[in-house]
């Protein structure tokens, strides 16, 4: 019985030390990874302070969350590298106000990010168990403003168009036409191309006056280093 | 006794060759091929290891030999048979795809490892200490051993199509339990008949309740089963991998399509290799004559013609033979090696035969062996979308090659073109090396300017080149630019282009790509290929690796720009062949000083040993390796040419060692041999070649005679050595048998990963002179050998 209490009490009492590692660990990702390598718009260096990113991977894997790479969550998906969330969201360049749209919500990670900036956001994860568990998470953590649907993200949400920002975090090798038609005129889509763990590039796609132009903004993963050797 | 025991040593060794490929098959559907390859370089390793044990424990093993011998046979047997029960523990929570990002997966593959290793030692073992135990007989035993070998790669071909890949470790432990049961005494039938009760439980429980194979998470099959509505149709097994038709409501395949198509793209189904992506399954009959294809930048060529004798090479699943339909082409010729995957296309794809026409063959030998002139010629798509990371830097690419292209350069109609496309890589290297390989083609055969003969066009994600036989006329740039504008293309190579026309609406950071093109297509491409941090030298016959695209000389400035730790995300491929190589070069050193410590570090003649059996471990390896690249051209199907060259080889070199129980051996003896040898090896190395290209479209059975005479004379001669060395060694130094045995092992691993090293570095023909070498220094060192 006194092991038990001591136990509890241990849990009890450590709660406060984990919980700040995790906020020292956020801040050093943030300042390390993302301010570091070139990340500059305010909300989003703000929001990747606040979102707790342990929260959106495995348990067992909480220690690492906030390393500098992907981390797998089951299912052949993954959360994205911190760099790489923050980049996406940069190039969105999303403000109060704006209705976003996300393709392949995985943990939810991503959604919460934008969450912290704008006021809607819709997120479809094809994979149910995903979904599910993305859907529990973002109640768990009092998202009211997004909202998780089950479905297959090629169709968009022709309900809830046109969106001022698009994000696809599950690429495919064609771009599903009814998202270019979804986007709002002067939106942004983002699109990241190659596998989490090999060489990411990412396609910027922009409507302006109803012409569609992209981007292709070179290999992720690198971009700094690459721009500086250039 | 006599004849079992060679019936044994025979079955014992096609089941351990048998296993070494269904293993291969087995690691390439549940993980990656280039992990499979890792794993299995490792595991045979256990040749070079049963030498090891056989130093400490073979005089005991020997005492005991009527036991021994055929409970190392039985135990081959149960860990063959048990190996897939095993691999799920080792696939549990592992995924050599994480490999590389988190080290705690390093773990599993160290296990993966130790349990794969496991049936080569036993085997081994029980082979080398058969060697021991009657050195006297080394020419016959060497023969059965050789004999099973080349007998067990052709009944693979056959196993391929008959069983199922998990089923198949079951089946092939029957060999070496038959191969127990033939040595069985009377007088421990107790011992070994419960054995052998148990093995064959084992294998019976397999066959009847096979395991599933784990496939990795990761694997786009594992992927696309998650999708709605997802299922295997048909499960097609052949040599060539595990097809699988698959249909999900939510698959499509359109790659690169422009972002102004806004129809549907009608794809449900697709096949899958291995658990990877081979091609969709698409309509040949649509009335509708527009095709999603025709908003992707593939529709360049058909922009500016209207081909009527079309050739698609590596045409998959026929997508591009669709298209060709579509746009009106009346002859189309689909050349594809797979005739698996071909055959279940025609049972569930009605094909107007009278218009397409699928031929199952190695494309390149295909292009050598037809003399029909196209207007169209198309090439494969280069990586895949999101690029490959170099896994397949090692595959063995003959369609990419400056030769093949002036092969395809030749067979275009008087205006006929040929076509290719590229995904868009970061740091730019497919691309680069694509043109520099088209520029090389054009300026070569054409004796023309070559900007006036390439065009080519850029999407958000794909380009693709056109080189025309003619000269690219206004109208042609004209309707480029028209098609270009109407698609939200950007013309990336017109022989009269605009800078702001070449990112319009694509566009990039900054023009380092676009100046990187524009210097490929400069006089001093040269030297724009030897500055570059990346291999962009057009590949050849002799170097056919297209997507090789790390320099050894570039590492560090690599791990400076990209990071540490950063290359393997760049080109994976080459890297496993050096860590490989170094992994084993490691281990088969520890193995060989190991036995040392039991037979002593000097006296006798363990130079001359380690000379000798490295030597013409090397040799062989060398000269095996190049045969099956030299054949592959020659037959045009890969798994078939392997077969029988490998085959070939081991049952001609069977026959060699055969020949040596008949001859007292001498100095002279051996040096004679090794100078034939040597002398047929460089003739392989400068007249193979131009002899196979030249018979090349000759009839099969005369291909298969003609294969028999390169390969038999040099095999015979090959086979020689060993059982002449072991033979010396018997008579004086019977206690170095077994040392010698490792050794021939392990240096038999070492090379072939040593030698794709070389290939990629210095090309093929190298790989024959360093064999050559190998058999040279061998001849010198035996001639000062004093083997008492």
């Amino acid at each position: 019985m006194r092991k038990i209490l001591l136990g509890f009490l241990v849990i009890v009492f450590s709660f406060p030390v984990i919980s700040q590692r995790y906020d020292r660990m956020r801040e050093a990702m943030v300042r390390n990874q993302i301010a570091a390598r070139g990340i500059k718009h305010q909300p989003t260096l703000d929001a990747m302070r606040k979102v707790e990113r342990h929260l959106f991977v495995p348990q067992r894997s909480q220690a690492r969350a906030y390393d500098d790479h992907p981390m797998p969550i089951g299912y052949g998906q993954t959360i994205s590298q911190p760099y790489i969330v923050a980049y996406m969201t940069q190039l969105v360049d999303p403000e109060p106000g704006d209705r976003v749209l996300e393709i392949g919500a995985g943990s939810g990670y991503q959604a919460a990010v934008l969450a912290e900036i704008v006021d809607e956001v819709y997120t479809i994860e094809i994979v149910p168990q995903l979904g599910e568990q993305a859907k529990q998470r973002m109640n768990d953590l009092g998202y009211d403003h997004v909202e998780v649907i089950i479905a297959d993200g090629y169709h968009g949400l022709p309900d809830k168009a046109p969106f001022d920002a698009i994000v696809v975090t599950a690429a495919a090798e064609h771009i599903p036409p009814p998202l270019i038609e979804q986007l709002k005129d002067g939106g942004k889509m983002v699109i990241p191309v190659g596998s989490p763990f090999m060489v990411q590039t990412l396609i910027l796609v922009e409507k302006i006056d109803g012409q569609v132009k992209t981007t292709n903004l070179m290999a992720v993963r690198f971009v700094p280093f690459t721009r500086s050797n250039n | 006794m006599d004849k079992r025991l060679y019936i044994a040593i025979g079955l014992l060794s096609s089941s351990i060759i048998a296993f070494q490929l269904v293993l291969m098959q087995i690691l390439s559907i549940s993980q990656w091929s280039h992990f499979a390859y890792m794993v299995i370089s490792v595991a045979m390793l256990g040749f070079g290891a049963s030498g090891t044990l056989l130093s400490f424990t073979g005089k005991w093993l020997t005492r005991h030999i009527a036991v021994a011998l055929p409970m190392l046979m039985l135990s081959t047997a149960l860990s063959m048979a048990v190996i897939m029960y095993l691999s799920e523990l080792v696939f549990a929570g592992f995924d050599s795809y994480l490999l590389f990002l988190d080290r705690s997966h390093i773990l599993g593959l160290v296990t993966s490892y130790m349990i794969l290793f496991i049936p080569f030692l036993l085997g081994a073992m029980a082979i080398g200490l058969v060697y021991m135990h009657h050195v006297s007989r080394i020419g016959s035993l060497y023969f059965a051993d050789l004999f099973g070998s080349g007998l067990g790669g052709l009944i693979m071909v056959f196993m391929f199509w008959q069983f199922k890949p998990a089923l198949l470790p079951f089946v092939i432990a029957m060999l070496p339990l038959t191969a127990g049961l033939l040595l069985f005494q009377r007088k421990y039938m107790f011992g070994l008949g419960s054995a052998t009760t148990i093995v064959l439980f084992c294998i019976l429980y397999g066959l009847a309740y096979p395991p599933a194979l784990p496939m990795s998470q990761y694997k786009s099959l594992s992927r696309s089963l998650l999708l709605p509505e997802a299922k295997i149709v048909e499960t097609q097994i052949s040599p060539y991998g595990e097809i699988k038709l698959f249909s999900s409501s939510s698959l499509r395949f359109a790659p690169g399509l422009s972002l102004n198509y806004t129809g549907d793209i009608p794809i449900r189904k697709a096949l899958f290799n291995n658990g990877n992506w081979y091609g969709p399954l698409v309509d040949f009959n649509n009335p509708d004559s527009t095709h999603f294809l025709d908003y992707a930048t593939q529709a360049l060529p058909f922009v500016i013609s209207q081909p009527q004798k079309v050739l698609i090479l590596d045409a998959g699943t026929g997508l591009y033979a669709a298209h060709a339909l579509s746009r009106g082409a009346s002859s189309i010729t689909a050349v594809e090696p797979n005739k698996a995957a071909t055959d279940m296309l025609n049972r569930y794809v009605p094909i107007p035969k009278d218009r397409i026409r699928f031929i199952n063959h190695h494309s390149r030998s295909y292009l050598m062996s037809d003399t029909s002139q196209y207007d169209l010629i198309i090439l494969p798509v280069i990586e895949s979308f999101g690029g490959s990371s170099g896994i397949n830097a090692l595959n063995e690419q003959y369609l990419f090659t400056t030769e093949a292209f002036g092969e395809i350069w030749n067979r275009l109609s008087a205006n006929g073109m040929m076509a290719v496309t590229v995904w868009h890589d970061h740091p730019a290297r497919n691309s680069l090396k694509m043109l520099a390989t088209l520029v090389e083609m054009v300026a070569k055969y054409s004796q023309d300017d070559p900007e006036l003969h390439l065009a080519a066009i850029r999407g958000w994600g794909t380009i693709t080149f056109i080189a025309t036989k003619e000269n690219i006329t206004e109208k042609n740039i004209a309707q480029i630019r028209a098609f270009c504008k109407t698609r939200n293309f950007d013309p990336l190579l017109l022989p009269v282009i605009r800078p702001d026309e070449r990112s319009y609406f694509n566009q990039l950071q900054d023009n380092t790509f676009l100046e990187l093109i524009d210097r490929v297509m400069t006089e001093e491409r040269e030297a724009f290929y030897s500055a570059y941090d990346f291999q962009i030298r057009p590949a050849s016959d002799d170097k056919p690796y297209f997507s090789q695209y790390l320099r050894l000389d570039r590492m560090g400035k690599m791990r400076e720009i990209f990071g540490q730790g950063s290359v393997p995300f760049l080109e994976v491929g080459y890297l496993i062949v050096l860590v490989t190589f170094i992994q084993i070069a490691l281990a088969a050193l520890i193995l060989i000083i190991l036995p040392l410590l039991a037979i002593g570090f000097k006296g006798g003649s363990r130079w001359y040993t380690l000379i000798h059996f490295s030597g013409i471990g090397i040799g062989f390896m060398f000269v095996e390796i190049m045969f099956i690249q030299q054949f592959t051209l020659y037959f045009g199907h890969p798994i078939y040419a392997a077969a029988v060259v490998l085959s070939g080889m081991l049952i001609f070199s069977g026959a060699g060692a055969l020949f040596t129980q008949k001859f007292v051996i001498g100095k002279a003896c051996m040096a004679g041999l090794m100078v034939a040898i040597v002398i047929l090896i460089l003739f392989m190395a400068f007249f193979l070649t131009s002899h196979l290209n030249a018979s090349i479209s000759a009839p099969l059975f005369v291909k298969i005679l003609l294969s028999i005479l390169f390969i038999g004379p040099l095999s015979f001669l090959m086979g020689m050595p060993f059982p002449f060395g072991l033979r010396l060694l018997g008579k004086h130094n019977n206690h170095l048998i077994p040392w010698a045995w490792g050794i021939n092992g392990c240096f038999s691993v070492v090379s072939t990963a040593l030698a794709t090293i070389i290939a990629v570095e210095t090309g093929f023909r190298n790989v024959m002179f360093i064999a050559a070498l190998a058999y040279l220094f061998t001849m010198v060192v035996n001639l000062r050998a004093k083997w008492n």
